[in-house]
Order: structure tokens, then sequence, then C-alpha cells
């Protein structure tokens, strides 16, 4: 009895003491942005990079599908999410929504991207670890041309609306700026990332994903930032600086076509599959059908058609569409996606020369030409008719990667687009989303 | 040293005010308790010598002995469920006290005070009480808060899916958070209980949160479902901060206290019982009307010669009924036994349940054991033991939203008639060529399966430091663990259509997943009773408590299997996901209850609490509260004869909080891999949620008032309550510009304020030997409004305002729904509908003829709308039941099919339905067999035997265009629920019931 009210007593007591303090946790779940950046270290800074591999990817099967979709080159069926057939291709009333998964997700991963390049290069100018000027710079190269790509990615999607370009500080973002001043932004991005590259020294201070062999050197890495750059100035129409862009870059006129730095993708639980797969004779539940004038309207003995797409074993209806092809450009969940590929960077010194020099122009045609089986350009050379071929050009080799609506919008020719079902609507650009509070 | 003096004082105060006591010879008193109106012993009354602390309980044959000093006296009776009876005795000779059933039970006791309780006819708070009988009398409920409906005014329970083993939210008092946590906080027996939704990753197969929804959709059960509804002896639901203060920051959205069943002194009783039944689909929804011409036009050329020769061939299979249309067998076994001495009692129960689901290969089994001890060591010091362990298996199916098609009720949206999808003599499934998944193979080889096994442990000691006459000190100390370990395996063989790689699949998923929980609380106090000479008693408690949380979850995910394999390890890729919330929290709570004369009853209290979840974990954060009651009836003015023979008013104010989601207070990075030149390359990306370390608590502040009344001496009571409850700092997942990289960060941005009413009324509308009719009503309406917004309006919850959604905008209710539309507002949207019920209420019905009982409940939910998607699924795939009726389209044009179609992208409106329903919820029909029948059977072995019948959800009444207007496709987390995308259908239940008491 004696020890038993003792024990109460005591219990009593440890309560009250064991109540004056209570234990304050960090967050237990993953590091903390502060922690890291208060003095970057070699690891940290390969972690903080590998990261930006990572959100490169993310949201990019929504980009694809977008601008897929509305560029008419597939369609893409979901039967868990009737707004891939509804609202993109503009269904009878259907209009883009400025807060829908379609432009919000892949609008969002772009930045979320650019913020954590952003958090590096803070991060770099307060590190005390043993960075040389040369990683440094080169750190500061490789990180800007990936920032200015997202920035570029997201201004495809939203156009004459405009993207913000100073977004350093969260609490309070810099302006939105017009398509022409945010290219122009993209664009000197671009030339202050060659020049941190040029001086870079002779490698990195992090590692690569696979997707870049051949241009993880800052020397090689900054071909790829020209490449970019030759993108950039031909959506400015700039195009003696496209050719000046492209004398620099990896662009080969008798080199591989698939020449590229590419996405990487791997089943890793913690990594992301291809998200523009899906296999042959997928049904409505989730695939990707060949808009059929892509069959159609192309030339006889185009090789390209049949590698990237593949006939069904039935046709397939959804919500009044149909089509007999799947879009097969990737062949598996693990297949990479090209970011820039020698061949574009063949046509974009096509379409640079049209004006410039027209033959040198139809040379770089029959390039793209010649290697999906088909004959030399026997049409009129003629700016018209070598855009109207360019074009073509573009829509057979780079099917599926993001260029035809964005080439379409460029030419002004979105309203040769087909209409599959009366009451569509070939859209020009996204609204910008609504949770910029525009 | 202690010992001695406490002993020295209690001599000295006995003999400072019973001088006489030890002198005066004693009488003792026998008789026998009983109902008035059968005639059948009433068990274990409370007996007390009025004026005094001396008394005793009648035994399980309703006899009872006490000694009183002298005669004449006057002896008072009362027990839970009767009207308390008061007799004067002037001699020894035995005597019979007949008991009359109240309606209202008001003398039982409600909780005012962390340690301490007052009877209802004092209380000044509404607060909601249900006993055994009105939990689990009528039918068995498969789990704890399936239990609630309807039982009492001002909650909103609803159900997120149909698979078996539970899944319930439970609202009290309409939104009291947007976002943060919204479900109360159960305490069982003092211990804090765990109620997480953990999810077994489906995800991984599902991408349902892929597509811009970040929210879980794996849809798992809760986990207060492990708890036994058969071993509660009482639930208390204290609604809002004006009550639930004194559990301070985690009591916002209210506090459910739960008290299970203690044994009583004297002869051991033995309970057995088994109920036997099925579950069945309450509804499905039948197949489209198919001919040549809608296949045509739906499916294309192709498809009509399948059609064509399915028909002809009398093979046009209703998948859904094949599907859904499953009897699941449900069995529930119940013993149990209490009993002891007066110095130690005890209760113990086992219980075995077993139930299938509408779904073949779906199904929950649990198996309880509890047992509770008290034990007297002497008059002064008390002890009780309350142990529970539980192990509970759930195999819930594939369901709910998915953005790959496999889901068994996605897949079926695009599952025809004239599919062949049954296996072949050797097993092998054919693929589903309209679709991902072939909906028969999904159901019979998926796994998806939760296990549990939970140990719930809760202590307590009461000390008597001193005791008199006037006034008594107690020390109350308390404490209790809840430990879980849960394990989950998702399971996908790589023989799957979806799983095949030639199909883009993972070549088999497995997922398992490992929680283990462990909560503890301590808690220790002190209440001291002052008598006055004129009738007023001081109340005063003062305590500490502490409170620990330990989760950690671990989520182990292979794909392509080896021989499909389930161990993680026998796997090409896996991946881990650890998950961890910890919390500290401790307080203060100290109350002052004054009670003049049961006239008017006054209490002011504080907590003070503070947390490890604050941006600063020292700072205390305090909670007040006040209140007071007034009995008029109790007044010398009042007419002691009037018809109204109870009259309360009362008023009650009190402050609660809210925790901000752990995650709110750091700015942090996920972490990934890539594919790297030499192997995998780690990377860490930002987690999207901008950190604020200086978030605060969400607080409410509560004001009830109300009244009480008894009629006709309480044959007829009633409760009215008002309430307002105003939440402030509301705790925002505030949308940030995703342009700055982050979607979102926590800020207190706004204030929201509902304001309800609640009725409650109890009837005994027919009372004699033969036949007894008991009728209870509640009411309940509530109303929100968001009245103040720091941040800019937002949409929130759903899928985009296109399909409709929730939308949060200063002077609008925090629930409504709105779209795109032809007539939009100022912002683009257009408001069409509210997923807040107009109103609710429940009829509760008891009637007995002699030895059989009927008793149903029926529950009636006016207003409330839902987004249903699941119709539009099923048009998109020219599936739908209704394709091709007329009468959604304003025009009398198109059918329902193409016109949801046409409206999509440009009008949300005929996607937000009306979700009301009329159902009887539950149904009991039970006989108690005559004692002279089963003595003559039994030998008088058996005291009771007792058989029938129950059922719940027999009947549906809704205008709703799919399985049941109560579904949510987001679980229980978070208010903006009242979202359905093809969802495990709900189910009716039959049951047939024996139970033996001996």
């Amino acid at each position: 009895m004696k020890i038993l009210y003792k024990i109460l007593v005591i219990m009593t007591i440890g309560i009250f003491t064991a109540s004056c303090d209570v234990e304050e946790f960090s967050d237990l779940n993953g590091p903390e942005v502060d922690g890291l950046v208060e003095d970057l270290g070699r690891g940290d800074l390969a972690d903080l990079v590998g990261g930006v591999f990572f959100s490169m990817r993310a949201g990019l099967g929504t980009y694809y599908d977008d601008v897929g979709v509305i560029g008419r080159e597939f369609y893409r069926f979901s039967s868990s999410d009737p707004r891939f057939t509804a609202d993109l291709l503009g269904r009878e009333n259907a209009v883009l929504d400025n807060n829908t998964f379609y432009i919000t997700t892949p609008w969002a991963a772009r930045y979320r991207t650019v913020k954590n390049i952003n958090i590096i290069l803070n991060a770099l100018d307060n590190s005390t670890a043993d960075f040389t000027p040369q990683e440094i710079s080169a750190t500061k190269g490789f990180l800007n041309t990936i920032k200015a790509y997202e920035l570029l990615l997201n201004l495809n999607l939203v156009h004459e609306n405009g993207i913000r370009i100073d977004v350093n500080d969260p609490n309070n973002l810099g302006p939105f700026v017009s398509r022409p001043e945010a290219l122009t932004a993209i664009r000197s991005l671009m030339e202050e990332a060659a020049s941190d590259l040029a001086s870079g020294g002779d490698s990195f201070p992090f590692n690569f994903t696979a997707g870049f062999v051949g241009f993880t050197t800052p020397a090689e890495f900054l071909q790829v930032n020209k490449a970019l750059s030759a993108r950039v100035a031909a959506y400015q129409m700039d195009y003696p600086a496209v050719l000046n862009f492209l004398e620099d870059s990896f662009m080969d006129l008798s080199g591989d076509l698939d020449k590229s730095v590419y996405y990487v993708f791997s089943e890793d639980q913690t990594d992301l599959v291809n998200p523009v797969f899906f296999p042959e004779n997928a049904s409505a539940a989730g695939v990707r059908i060949v808009q059929p004038n892509f069959i159609t309207d192309a030339e006889q003995g185009d090789t390209r058609v049949a590698e990237k797409t593949s006939l069904r074993n039935e046709t397939i209806t959804f919500d009044g569409l149909s089509g007999d092809y799947d879009f097969f450009v990737y062949k598996s969940r693990t297949d990479d996606i090209p970011i820039i590929r020698n061949a574009e960077l063949i046509l974009l010194y096509a379409e640079a020369n049209i004006v410039i020099n027209p033959s040198e122009a139809v040379e770089a045609l029959n390039i793209i030409r010649n290697a999906a089986s088909l004959p030399d350009y026997s049409g009129p050379v003629t700016q018209d008719a070598l855009e109207a071929e360019m074009l073509n050009q573009r829509r057979y080799e780079l099917y599926g990667e993001g260029h035809r609506w964005i080439d379409a919008r460029r030419f002004g020719i979105l309203n040769t687009l087909p209409i599959d079902r009366p009451g569509d609507d070939v859209f020009t650009q996204f609204p910008i989303p609504l949770t910029e509070n525009q | 040293m202690r010992q001695i003096i406490y002993g020295n004082l209690k001599l000295f105060l006995c003999l400072l005010f019973f001088p006489g006591t030890l002198v005066i010879a004693q009488e003792t008193l026998t008789g026998k308790t009983i109902n008035e109106s059968t005639g059948e012993v009433v068990p274990f009354v409370n007996v007390i010598e009025k004026g005094t602390s001396n008394g005793t309980m009648s035994d399980d044959l309703g006899n009872f002995s006490i000694t009183v000093n002298s005669l004449p006296t006057t002896l008072v009776f009362s027990f839970v469920g009767y009207e308390t009876q008061e007799l004067r005795v002037t001699n020894t000779s035995p005597f019979t006290v007949s008991f009359v059933e109240s309606a209202a039970a008001l003398e039982e006791v409600v909780i005012t005070g962390l340690a301490t309780s007052i009877k209802r006819s004092n209380s000044a708070n509404a607060v909601s009480s249900i006993s055994a009988k009105e939990l689990v009398g009528t039918t068995t409920p498969p789990t704890l808060d399936g239990a609630l409906y309807g039982k009492f005014p001002g909650a909103i329970v609803s159900a997120n899916s149909g698979a078996p083993g539970g899944g319930l939210s439970v609202k009290l008092r309409g939104a009291t958070s947007l976002q943060g946590n919204t479900q109360p906080l159960y305490i069982i027996d003092g211990v804090y209980i765990d109620n997480s939704s953990i999810p077994a990753g489906l995800n991984i197969v599902s991408a349902a949160a892929g597509q811009g929804s970040s929210s879980n959709q794996d849809n798992p059960s809760n986990r207060i479902a492990d708890i036994n509804p058969e071993d509660i002896a009482n639930i208390e639901i204290l609604k809002g901060a004006s009550t639930a203060a004194i559990y301070g920051s985690r009591a916002a959205a209210g506090v459910i206290i739960i008290t299970t069943k203690r044994g009583a002194a004297g002869q051991t009783r033995y309970n057995f019982s088994q109920s036997l039944g099925w579950t069945e689909v309450i509804n499905l929804l039948g197949v489209r009307d198919y001919n040549e011409e809608r296949v045509r036009t739906s499916f294309g050329e192709a498809a009509v010669q399948d059609f064509i020769q399915a028909r002809d061939q009398n093979r046009l299979i209703d998948y859904e009924k094949e599907l859904f249309g499953e009897k699941g067998l449900i069995s529930i076994t119940n013993f149990n036994t209490s009993g002891g001495s007066e110095s130690t009692r005890y209760f113990a129960s086992v219980t075995h349940n077993n139930e299938d689901g509408i779904v073949a290969n779906t199904g929950y089994e649990k198996i309880s054991f509890r047992v509770n001890l008290d034990h007297k060591a002497n008059d002064f010091i008390k002890f009780g033991l309350s142990t529970n362990y539980v192990n509970s298996t759930s195999d819930r199916g594939f369901f709910n939203n998915d953005n790959t098609g496999t889901s068994m009720g996605v897949a079926l949206t695009g599952t025809v008639p004239w599919l062949q999808l049954f296996p072949d003599e050797n097993g092998n499934y054919p693929d589903n060529p309209l679709g991902a998944s072939n909906i028969l193979q999904t159901r019979d080889l998926v796994v998806n399966k939760e296990k549990v096994d939970r140990l719930i442990m809760g202590g307590s000691a009461n000390l008597d430091i001193f005791k008199t006459e006037k006034s008594g000190l107690e020390l109350i100390l308390r404490g209790g663990v809840d430990y879980y370990g849960y394990n989950t395996i998702a399971f996908f063989p790589k023989e799957l259509q979806f799983q095949k790689p030639a199909n883009g699949g993972q070549n088999g998923v497995s997922v398992q997943g490992t929680t283990t929980n462990k909560n503890y609380n301590l808690s220790a106090f002190l209440v001291h009773n002052y008598f006055t000479d004129n009738g007023i008693n001081f109340r005063t408690q003062a305590g500490l408590t502490n409170e620990f949380f330990d989760q950690n979850q671990f989520l182990l995910a292979a794909t392509d299997l080896v021989a499909s394999e389930t161990n993680v390890d026998q796997a090409t890729n896996t991946g881990i996901d650890q998950l961890r919330i910890k919390q500290e929290d401790a307080g203060f709570f100290v109350q002052e209850e004054v009670n003049f004369q049961d006239k008017v009853i006054a209490t002011i209290g504080l907590r003070g609490d503070k947390s490890s979840n604050n941006g600063d974990a020292n700072e205390l954060f305090y909670y007040p509260k006040a209140s007071v009651a007034v009995n008029l009836n109790e007044f010398d003015f009042w007419n002691q004869e009037s018809v109204l023979n109870q009259f309360k008013i009362r008023a009650a104010y009190g402050e609660a909080g809210n925790f901000p989601p752990p995650a709110a207070l750091f700015t942090s990075f996920d972490n990934f891999t890539n594919v790297g030149i030499d192997g995998t390359l780690k990377g860490i990306s930002l987690r999207g949620v901008l950190g604020n370390p200086d978030l605060k608590f969400e607080r409410q502040k509560e004001f009830e008032t109300g009244i009480d009344f008894g009629l006709f001496k309480n044959r007829i009571t009633g409760s009215l309550t008002y309430y307002i409850k105003e939440v402030d700092d509301l705790i925002l997942n505030s949308v940030k510009e995703p342009s700055s990289g982050f979607g979102t960060q926590f800020v207190n941005g706004g204030s929201l304020e509902n304001k309800g009413v609640e009725i409650g009324l109890n009837a005994v509308l027919f009372r004699n030997r033969n036949f007894n009719w008991d009728l209870g009503i509640n009411f309940f309406k509530n109303e929100s409004e968001i009245t103040r917004l720091d941040v800019p309006a937002f949409n929130v919850g759903a899928f985009g305002a296109t399909l409709g959604t929730f939308r949060i905008e200063e002077g609008k209710s925090a629930t409504q729904l709105v779209g795109i539309g032809p007539n939009p507002g100022p912002n683009g949207l257009q408001v069409f509908g509210d997923s807040e019920p107009d109103f609710q209420m429940a009829f509760n019905n008891s009637l007995r003829y002699k030895g059989l009982e009927l008793s149903f409940l029926w529950q009636w939910k006016q207003g409330g709308d839902n987004v249903n998607l699941t119709a539009l699924l099923t048009d998109l795939s020219g599936t739908s039941h209704d394709f091709d009726t007329v009468d959604l389209d304003p025009t009398g044009q198109v059918g329902n099919g193409p016109f949801r179609i046409s409206q999509l992208g440009s009008s949300a409106e005929v996607f937000i339905e009306d979700a009301s329903y009329l159902r009887l919820r539950e149904l009991g029909l039970y006989y108690n067999i005559p004692l002279s029948l089963s003595d003559r059977i039994f030998n008088g072995t058996i005291q009771r035997i007792r058989v029938g019948f129950s059922g719940t959800n027999l009947i549906n009444i809704f205008d709703y265009n799919s399985y049941d207007p109560e579904v949510s496709n987001f679980g229980g987390q978070a208010i903006f629920n009242a979202v359905e995308v093809t969802p495990f259908p709900s189910s009716k239940r039959y049951l047939f019931k024996a139970e033996f008491n001996f």
C-alpha cells in the first residue's frame, strides 16, 4: 500500500516534469532547403543537379499531349478523362480552361525546375566549398541553358499571353512579359550561359544522365546550348542568328539524324517512365491514335510513317473520333525522348536558308528526305514552296516531338489543320493558369 | 509517512463529523428492482441513501441489500434509461421497486471536464450520447463509425465507398477546417485513438494522383473501424469547441468519447450471440438498351457483328451484375462474460466478424479480444484497466478513380455485354479488346489487402486523498497506449492484361506497406469537491496532460516481378517510400464548477496547450470555456405539478484548436532517381510546398445555447440547440503562383462561420404492460460561410471547373460547387450547388409487444449535391444505362448520354447532382423467448433467449444517377469529398441473430 502510494506520487511528479518541455522536430521526411543552401557542398550540388534532371521530365507527358493533340498529330483517348478529346480539340462549345491539368501541370512543372535551378544558382554564390571558378562558371552555364529551355517550353504553350522571366523571389515575382520580350530574355539567358560554358574549364562538378552522352564537358555542352539557341532564334525569325548558332552547335549535315540530348527514363520506383508511350492496340482506357490525315497526307514511300505509327488490329472509336493507327514513336516505357535532335538542326538550317540561300535549303531538305527513303525535292524553289516543303518535312521528321502545332502557329497555317468533328476548334494558345492571378 | 498522516487525518475527520457513528445500531434493508411495465428484473440499479454517500447496487437478479444508520430514511434508486425513484422506508421488511423507462435518459451523466462528468439534467451543453442499445441494439454494424448514422443530431456520417472494412468520415456541426483535419478526435477509455487512413500504394498502378490531382484516391479504410461496436457501453459526442475545449488544440473537429462495457459485482454472467446473414448491392444501374443501330453509332461497324453474334447465341452478359451481383456472407459471433466481487470486477469479450463483400474476393474479417478490469484496493483507491487486442484483415478490391483504365470501376465503364471475358478451362483470361483491363481477371487476381494488429490499453487510478461529508479531494491518474502494426499488400500479378509488357504493363507489381503507430498519453488530475451547508457544490479540478504520437510508414514497391513472386525482393525494380509523423503535445487544464442546488450550474475552465507542431514548440496556447445552465423547474416558483416538469435554459462558450499539417512548416525537397551514365543518379527536387514557419493553430470559437424540456413526467423530452461557431486563422493551403516554383503555401488566411440548429425529441407514445412505443426524432441543419478570406478566391477539390469543383470565396458557403456554365458570374464560374445538406432528419421508432421488439431508424438527408462523374465516364464509352433515355436535354432532342457529352467543356451543371436520400437505415425485429418456454427446454440454465432479424439500408429512396448518393472518391481527408468516380457500390445487409444470456 505504502509502495503503491509512493509510485502514484512519483508518477504524478514525473508527469508534471515531463509536461514542461516539448521536443521540437525538424522535417522528418525530406531535406530542408535552408539546411542545404546555407553552405553548398560538392555532394549537395550533385544531388541538386540530379533533381533538375528529374524535374525536367515531370509533367512532360501532358506537354506532349497538349501540343500533339491541338497540333492534330494524334488523338489522346482516356476513358477516365474526357477533357483530352473535349477541351483540347475544342469540341462544340468547349474551350481551354485556365485551371485544368493540361495547362497547370506542365506549366508548374517547368517553373518547378526553374526554381530548383534558381536555388542552386543562389547557393553557388554563397558556397564556401572548394569549387573552382571554372566549375562555378560551367555549372551556371549548364543551369542557365536548362532554365532558358524550360521557360521556352512554357512560352510555347501560352504563346502571346507571355510568361514570367524573373521568378527568383516567390513572394515578389516579376511581371508577365510579352512573347517577343520573353524570347529576347530567353535568348540572352542562353547567350549568358554560352559565355559561362566557354570559360567553364574541362569538366562539370556533377554527373549527367545517360541522355547527355557526348555532351558532358562544358565545351561539348556548349553545342547543345547553341542548338537550343538556334531554335529560339528561329522562333524570333532571326535567320542569320540561326545560322550562326547552328555553326557552333552539334549539327552534322552528314551525321546521324538522331544525334541528340535526351530525356531518359527508367522503371525504378522513384524515377519516371516515358509518359508518351502506350503499347500497340491499347484500348480507349489510354491510347494515342494517329490523326488519320498523317497517314493519308504522307508521300508515297515515306518510311517515317511506318517507323512512327503502327496499324491497329481493329479500328478504335471514342468520343466521335476514329483511327486505325497507334502513335508509336516511342517503343517502350523506357524509351528516350529527344530534347533537340540533329534532324531538327538540319531542318532549322533549311528554314534559315530558304531566303538567305535557297539551294542550301534544298540540300538540307534532301538530307532529311533521303533519310526517309524519299527522292530529292523536285518542287519549285520559291520561298512559299520551300516553306511548305520544310514544314511538311518537319511534320513527318519531328512527328510527336512537340513541334507541329508551334510550326503551324509560326507560319500562320493553324487554319489548315484538320477538323475532325463539326464544331471542333484549333486553339492558338493556352490561357495563363488561373492561379497566376493575372 | 504520508500514509500515517493520511490515516490519522481520516480518523480525526471521522471523529470530528460523526461522533455518534460508532454507537448507533444499523438497519439492513433488502428488496428487488423490477420494470414496472414488463415485470422483468432491472439489474444493477444504483441504490443510495438520500443525502449521504452510502450506496450499493442491485445484483443481476435485481436484489439489493443496503445498511442504513437509522429509520426512517429515503432511498434513491437510479438506473440509466429509467426514471429515478425515491422511496421512503420506515421498516426493514423487503420491498419491490418498480421502474419506469424514461423517454430520454435524463439521469445519465455527460462529460464536462477531463476528469469529471455531470448529470445530463444539469449539463449546459447539448452533448449527444449513444447507449449500447442505440448503437447495436437494432442491428449489428460492421464497424463502429457505421453505427453512428442518424443516431444523434449534428453529425454527417458518410461512407467513402461500399468496400468491406469501413472507410467513413464523420463531420460534426459542419465544416470545421478547410485544409486541416476535419475528423473528430476519438478517445476510448481515456486512450487517444489513431484514426489514420493509410494508402496501400495502388497509385503506382492506377496513377489516380497523376493528372493534377495530388489527393490520395487509394481509398483505404480508417482505423477507427478496428473498434468492436459490441464492446461499447456508451458514446459521448462533443460536437464543438463549447464542450470540446477541454481537449484543447486537438478538438476543433469535435471529440468522440467512447466508454466500453465494464463488469458489475455479482453472479458471473455470460452472453453469447451469433448473427448470420448476407450483404448485397443496394441497386444496380443496369445495362444500356443496345440495338444494332446504337452499337453501330457508338462502337463502329465491327462491333455490330460481334453484338449480333453474341445476341443470337444468347450470350450477352450483364457484367455489372457479374461484378457487383454477389451476395456476401456475414457471420458475427460475440461472447462476453462479466462479473466479480465488490472489490474486483471484470468484463471480457471476444468477437469474430467475417464478412464477404458484394464483389468476389473482397471481404473483412476481424477478431477482437477485450478484458476490462476494475479493482478497488480499499475504500480510497480504485484501479481500472482496459485492454483490447484487434486483428483485422480486409480485402478491398481495386476500385475508385484511376488514370490507366485498370481499376474495376473504371474498366467496367468500357465493358460491353458482347465481350467474352470469362477464363477458359485452363483458367486463362482473355484480354479485353475494348479496354485496358478484363474486370473478371482483375477481380480474381488482384490482391488489395490491409491487415492490422492492434493493442489498445488504458489504465487509471483514483485515489481519495481525503473524503468527508462536506468535501473531498481526489487524485486521478490516467495513461493509455494505442499501438498497431498495419500491413498492406497490393499485388498485381504479371498475367493481368494491364501488367503484360506487350500491353505496356509493368510485368507484375507488388507493393507492400508497413506502418507502425504508437500513441501514448498520460494525465494527472486533482478534483476537489466542496458542499456548503445551503446546498452549493463547488467542484475544482486541475491537471496536466501529455500526449505523444509517432507513426512510421513504409511502402515498398516492386515492379517487373520474378515469376509472380509477391516478395518485393523478387523483382527488377524496387522503390521505398518512408513517411514519419511525430508529435508531442503537453498542456494543463483547470476548471471550476458551481452547482447551486441543481438550480443554477455554472462552469468556467481553461486549457493551455503546447505542441511540437507549432513554429515555437514551447509556446502555450490557451483555450477558455464557460457555461451556465438554469433548471427553472428546480426553483420554488415552479409549479411542481405542471405539465412541463423540466425546463432548462443553457448557454456555453468555448474555444478549441486545430493543428497545421506537419509538412506545412518546412520548404523541403523530395528524393528521386534518374538513370545516369554510370548507373543511377540520385536527385532532390522541390516538394512544391513553400514552408511557413510562422503558421499558427486554427482557432475555433463556439457559442451554443438552447433549452431542454420534459413534459408529462418526462414522457416527452426535447432539446433545442442553436450554435454559432467561428474558425479564425483558418489554415489554407493557399495557392502560390506556380511560376514561383511552388504550388502552395499554408497560411492563416481567413475565417469560417457555421451556424446551425439541432433539435432532438423523444416521446413515449404508448406504454402499458404489454405494449410500448417510443419515438425519437432528430433534426439538424447547418450553414457555413467564409466570412473572411485573405487570399484570392480559389477552386479546390474534385477535377477542375469543367467537371464541377468546390470554390472558396468570401461571403459564400464553404462547400459551394461551381463550374463553367452558360451564365457565369464575374469570376467566370457559375454556382451549381452545395455539398452541405439543407437539413438532416432521423426518425427512430422502437416498439415492443410482450416479448416482441421492433425498431427501425429512418434517415432523411435533404439536399446536398455531389459531383457525379460516373455517368460521364460511361457515356464516353457508350455504355451508360440511360444513354438513350431522353430526360436531361431541355429541348428533348438527344439521349442523356450524348447530352452529357455535349455539355462537357461548356457547362458543368449536368455533373452536379442532388444527393438527397431517404433510407431505412436500420431495422430490427426480435423476439424474446418467454422464460417459461426456455426454462422448459434448457432446464433453467438459460436466462434469456432473443432471436430476430435485422437489416441495414433495406429501403433507399433517392433520385441520383448512380449506386448511392452517399459516396466519396476522396476518402475522409477533407470536406471536399462529395465526388463520385466509379465507386465500390454500397450495400444492404440482412442479419439473423440469436442471443443467449446465461
